[in-house]
Formats: structure tokens, C-alpha cells, sequence
């Protein structure tokens, strides 16, 4: 058995064991509560549509994670990463009146910036000052989300909205829809192309190969003349560029407005998705969309069979748990 | 003005005592060589435990324990993954929290049949929160003794700074990890007990806000020393009290919430002076 399956069959083992000790303990038919579950997710186009929406966004911080792992290195920041990715798209596409052809791309573009800009600055923090990048990260995602909270509960708050919300876009700069009346817009499409690019990055170019070296032999990459310190900024500006791209989709394609809580926590969960794709990009598709039905599925299963939904995020947790020991994270992490 | 001065200064130690428990957790267990990112679930885990045994039994001092055990578990759970398992340690611990907190949601509806928040169950009242600022300020105190003097001490920081040497003296650092793990989590469980039981008397979800995090902020702000921690645990405590006095005064709530976030980035990057982790910390240490 290859490490790949391996990763998503011990996942598989999780969900069903954990899912069924769960949904036993709230007194529901486990079987009962898997065919709620699934059928919530699968069973009909809107509900496809819907497990689609989750999967994509859960896909760009999965990605963004993903490429930091490959180069050694912990990315926890990519929550708050997607939250500066939104904040920007938000407030820009908020005074922003342009044809959607080009607002719409400006607008994805602004998202990656501040999401790279805020992934880069930990890059920097670890380059600079060798400050792990694990702690800055963390440490940046609370205060991203305490950022765009001020930004958007003062100076940037719509005056027609009685919550702590951006105006609405201009309908010009919505993702259009896949899937009429569905939440499935484009932003499905552009995350399997950046799935797509992340891949060539890494398999056929120069900045992957050195990106890879540094991950998987410091040393020998650091003799070989690459700066482990500029694959760090790089590396990170990257990771949080997709996460904060993925931010932005959010915005365009779900909200249409910027919202301090537009991610129930995509970032930490992204974390499962990377481990359970083996840091891959197109396994971590396939991932993703694995956890994009039980996120959706989890709605179907606690009306249906009154399982507590928030057994989902024990299940994630454990996945991660378990999967963490796997061959991209057991390098060690040099201050 | 003498009043609103006690008022603050009392708030200061109600709002630092979460923040120096799970701080002090922190500190033990990255002495040993194990960064703790689970703080923010061991407390979430205290607190619900201490809430659903205190509903069931009814006796407030029972539940602090059970509190307690439930960080302790934890501990050992992330413990046993960060050693014995080979689990990345810091990736373990982000799924910790995942776990802990959506465990906790979901058995706030097993036990109490609702979503969100739990009763009012009976707290350690008054006297029992007093006793656990108080204690909060000796166990820091106990710590730093333990970590100087004692011989336990003395292993827990070879652990973290030169687990080989250990190994070599005849100790498993692993083992030490362990036990360090779980002093740690039993202390940050204990902070859980005091925000569900002590400061209030219910669970709600998302009511440690965070505070696992900002214990890291101070362990390191703190340069991984019991009283360091302690002491930006309380300084920390201290701005957390003052948003409450300023809340009228135009200064954003959010900077002051970002305080510890930013004091810790700046004590990383090595603006507040040398702050050196132990050299150990967040390695994993494979026994030959």
C-alpha cells in the first residue's frame, strides 16, 4: 500500500469509527446516520453544488498549507491569511465599479496580494529573525481577524449594515454561478487550476525543485547555494497567496461583501485536507472534496438523525492527529 | 477613583489567572522540548469537563478535579503522539484543538440537550475563585522552584535542551516529555476549571477565546521561565481589564485585544531582548 492511500484510508477508518462511536452516543442508527450524511451531501444537484462549495473552500487553503509543508514548513496561518485575502477583496470590490472581466480578476489578484503579504511577513520573520514560523503564524491569524474586526466595525462599515460587514459588491464583481441558484460559482474552476500550476510548480520548474530540496534536505540544499531564508519568504508569500486568493472567492462568489467570520475555520481544517492529500496538490483535490461532504453532510446528518454536527471537527481533529507523524512533517523545524 | 483603581486591579488578576495557568502549562511543557499549540483545547476541555461533572454530581469541587483530569488526558494524549507515536508535535496540537473544542460542542448537546451554552451549574463560588487566583500565583512560584532545584526539574530541562545527554545519564526523555505533557495539561485544565466554574458557572462555546494562544504569547514574552510567563500572563491580564475601563474612550478594542499577539511577535523577532527558546524545543527526539 502506497503512503497516499494509506493517509486516506486510516482518514476513511477515522470517519467511520469515530462517526458511528458518535452517532451511537446520541442514541442514532449509525447506518441511519451515514446515509442522512451522505445523502445530505450527494444526493441531489443543489446538495452536489453545495458539498462542491465547501470543497473549494477548503481546496485553496489546503493548497496554500500544502506547498508550505513541501518546503518544511508549518503554515498555521493560513486562516488568517484567507481573512486578509477576503478583507481585501471586500473593501477594493466594495468602491470598485468596473466591468466584471476585469474587476473580478483585479479583484481574486488583491486577495492573493494580501494574503502572500501576510504569509511573506512570517517568511520574513523566520528569515530575519529565525522566528519559527509556526508561533508568527498563529500568532498573525488572530490578529488578521482583529485587523479586518476594527476595519470593518469603523472606518470600512458599510452604513447600511447593521452588522460589522463591508457594503455589498457591485453585482458586476460576483463569481458567476456554475449552478443557477446554487453557491457554486467559478471559484471552483480557478482553485483546480491553481491545483493544476501548483503541481507543474513543483514538478517542472526551478523555484519547485529548490522549494522541495529545501523541504526535504536543508542541509544538502543549503550547500547546494539555495537560500533556505528566501525559499522561506517565497514559500510562505505562496502558501498564503493561495489561501488569501481563496479568501477572496469567498467574498465574490458566497457574500458578495466582506464578513470578519467568513471562514468557520477553512485554514485549521485545511490542515487535515493537506495531510490526508499527502501534501500533493491533486490528491489534496480529491481530499477535499472528501471533507467537503462531510462539512455539508454534517447539516443533513444532525437534522436528520439529530447528531450533533460538531462531531465533524472531532473527526478532523483525530485525522490530523493521526496523520501528522507523515513523511513531509517529520523533519524537524530549525529556529 | 481609589475603587475603580481595586476594581481594576481585581479584574487584572480575574482576567490573568486562565492566561497564567495554561502559560504555566506552556512553559513545562517547552522546557521539556514539546511546543504546545493544544493549550487552547486542554482549556476548552477543563472547562466544558468541570461544567457537564458539575451538572451531573452537583458538587463544584468534584468537577474542578474531573477539570483537571481532562487536561491531564489531553496532555498525555498529545504527549504520548508528540514521543512515542512520532507525530509532528505542533501539527498534532492544531488537531488537539479541533478536537477538544468540536468534542466539547458536541457533548455540551449530548449532556445538556441544547447547542451553544450549558446551564448554570453549580461554581466554586467566591471563595473558590479567590482560592484559584491565589493558587495560580503559587504554582508559578512552586514551578520555577521545581524547575530550578529539583531533580525532576533538572530532567525536564535536559529534555528540552539536550535530550541525548539524558539518554545517556540513564533517563528515557521521552518519558520526561510525557509527564511534563501531563503537569501541563493538568494546569491548563485548571485555568479551563476557573473560566467555566470559577469566573462564571456554565460553558459556552468559544468561551476560551483564544486564551490558549495569547498563554503561548506569554510563555514566550515570558522567555519560557515560570515567573516570566506569569508575569506577561498578568500584564496581558492587565489589558484584558482595561478594555473594560476604556471601553468609552475612542482607543479600538481590537488593538488592545492584539496586545499580547503583537507583544510575542516582537519578543520572536527579538525586540524585547533575548528571548531564546530551550534548544530542544519542538525537535523530536528519536532514542538510538
Amino acid at each position: 500500500m502506497t503512503g497516499r492511500w494509506r493517509a486516506a484510508g486510516l482518514a476513511a477508518a477515522i470517519v467511520a469509527g469515530v462517526g458511528s462511536i458518535a452517532m451511537l452516543a446520541a442514541g442514532a442508527n449509525p447506518i441511519d446516520g451515514f446515509a442522512q450524511l451522505f445523502g445530505g451531501a450527494l444526493g441531489d444537484v443543489d446538495e452536489l453544488a453545495e458539498t462542491l462549495v465547501q470543497t473549494t473552500a477548503l481546496l485553496f487553503p489546503a493548497l496554500g498549507v500544502a506547498i508550505a509543508f513541501r518546503a518544511g514548513l508549518f503554515n498555521i496561518g493560513a486562516e488568517g491569511q484567507l481573512v486578509m485575502g477576503g478583507l481585501a477583496a471586500g473593501s477594493i470590490g466594495a468602491v470598485l465599479t468596473l466591468p466584471g472581466y476585469v474587476s473580478i480578476p483585479l479583484l481574486l489578484m488583491a486577495g492573493a496580494l494580501a494574503g502572500g503579504g501576510w504569509g511573506a511577513f512570517a517568511g520574513f520573520l523566520r528569515a530575519r529573525f529565525a522566528a519559527n514560523e509556526v508561533i508568527t503564524t498563529l500568532m498573525l491569524n488572530v490578529v488578521a481577524t482583529l485587523f479586518a474586526s476594527y476595519l470593518v466595525g469603523g472606518p470600512l462599515k458599510s452604513p447600511a449594515a447593521t452588522a460589522s460587514e463591508t457594503a455589498i459588491l457591485p453585482h458586476a464583481s460576483w463569481l458567476p454561478e456554475l449552478v443557477r441558484d446554487t453557491r457554486l460559482t467559478l471559484a471552483l474552476p480557478i482553485a483546480l487550476l491553481v491545483a493544476l500550476g501548483l503541481r507543474y510548480l513543483l514538478d517542472r520548474t526551478v523555484f519547485g525543485y529548490e522549494l522541495r530540496a529545501v523541504g526535504e534536505a536543508p542541509e544538502a540544499a543549503r550547500r547546494a547555494g539555495i537560500a533556505p531564508g528566501r525559499i522561506a519568504i517565497a514559500a510562505l508569500g505562496l502558501s498564503g497567496a493561495i489561501a488569501g486568493m481563496g479568501g477572496a472567492t469567498i467574498v465574490l462568489g458566497i457574500l458578495h461583501r466582506f464578513n470578519v467570520a467568513l471562514s468557520p475555520g477553512y485554514g485549521f481544517i485545511a490542515i487535515a485536507v493537506a495531510l490526508v492529500g499527502n501534501c500533493d496538490p491533486i490528491a489534496i483535490v480529491a481530499a477535499a472534496f472528501a471533507f467537503g461532504i462531510l462539512q455539508n453532510g454534517a447539516l443533513a446528518m444532525q437534522a436528520g438523525a439529530g447528531v450533533p454536527r460538531d462531531i465533524v471537527a472531532v473527526v478532523e481533529g483525530l485525522v490530523i492527529f493521526v496523520l501528522a507523524g507523515r513523511q513531509y512533517l517529520t523533519r524537524t523545524v530549525a529556529r | 477613583m481609589s475603587g475603580e483603581l481595586l476594581a481594576l486591579f481585581t479584574l487584572t488578576l480575574v482576567k490573568a489567572t486562565p492566561l497564567i495557568y495554561a502559560a504555566l502549562g506552556g512553559v513545562v511543557g517547552e522546557r521539556a522540548g514539546v511546543v504546545n499549540i493544544g493549550l487552547e483545547g486542554m482549556l476548552a476541555g477543563g472547562a466544558f469537563t468541570a461544567v457537564a461533572v458539575s451538572y451531573k454530581t452537583g458538587s463544584a469541587p468534584l468537577a474542578a478535579l474531573a477539570g483537571v483530569a481532562c487536561g491531564a488526558a489531553l496532555g498525555f494524549l498529545l504527549g504520548v503522539a508528540a514521543t512515542r507515536w512520532r507525530v509532528d508535535q505542533i501539527v498534532a496540537g492544531t488537531g488537539l484543538n479541533l478536537l477538544a473544542l468540536g468534542g466539547a460542542a458536541y457533548a455540551l448537546v449530548l449532556v445538556f440537550g441544547r447547542p451553544g451554552a450549558s446551564f448554570a451549574v453549580p461554581a466554586l463560588g467566591l471563595r473558590g475563585e479567590a482560592t484559584l487566583i491565589a493558587l495560580a500565583l503559587v504554582a508559578a512560584l512552586v514551578i520555577d522552584r521545581v524547575l530550578a532545584v529539583t531533580s525532576w526539574g533538572l530532567h525536564v530541562r535536559a529534555a528540552g535542551e539536550n535530550p541525548r545527554a539524558l539518554d545517556i545519564a540513564g533517563i528515557d526523555p521521552l518519558r520526561i516529555r510525557v509527564q511534563a505533557l501531563v503537569l501541563g495539561g493538568a494546569l491548563a485544565g485548571l485555568g479551563g476549571v476557573f473560566l467555566s466554574i470559577g469566573e462564571l458557572d456554565l460553558y459556552s462555546d468559544g468561551m476560551t477565546a483564544g486564551r490558549g494562544f495569547i498563554a503561548l504569547a506569554a510563555v514566550i514574552f515570558g522567555r519560557w521561565t515560570p515567573l516570566g510567563a506569569t508575569g506577561a500572563a498578568l500584564f496581558f491580564g492587565f489589558f484584558a481589564a482595561l478594555q473594560f475601563t476604556l471601553q468609552q474612550s475612542g482607543i479600538p478594542s481590537e488593538l488592545m485585544q492584539a496586545l499580547p499577539y503583537l507583544a510575542a511577535l516582537a519578543a520572536l523577532a527579538g525586540f524585547a531582548g533575548r528571548a531564546r527558546a530551550p534548544a530542544a524545543d519542538g525537535i523530536p527526539y528519536a532514542r538510538e
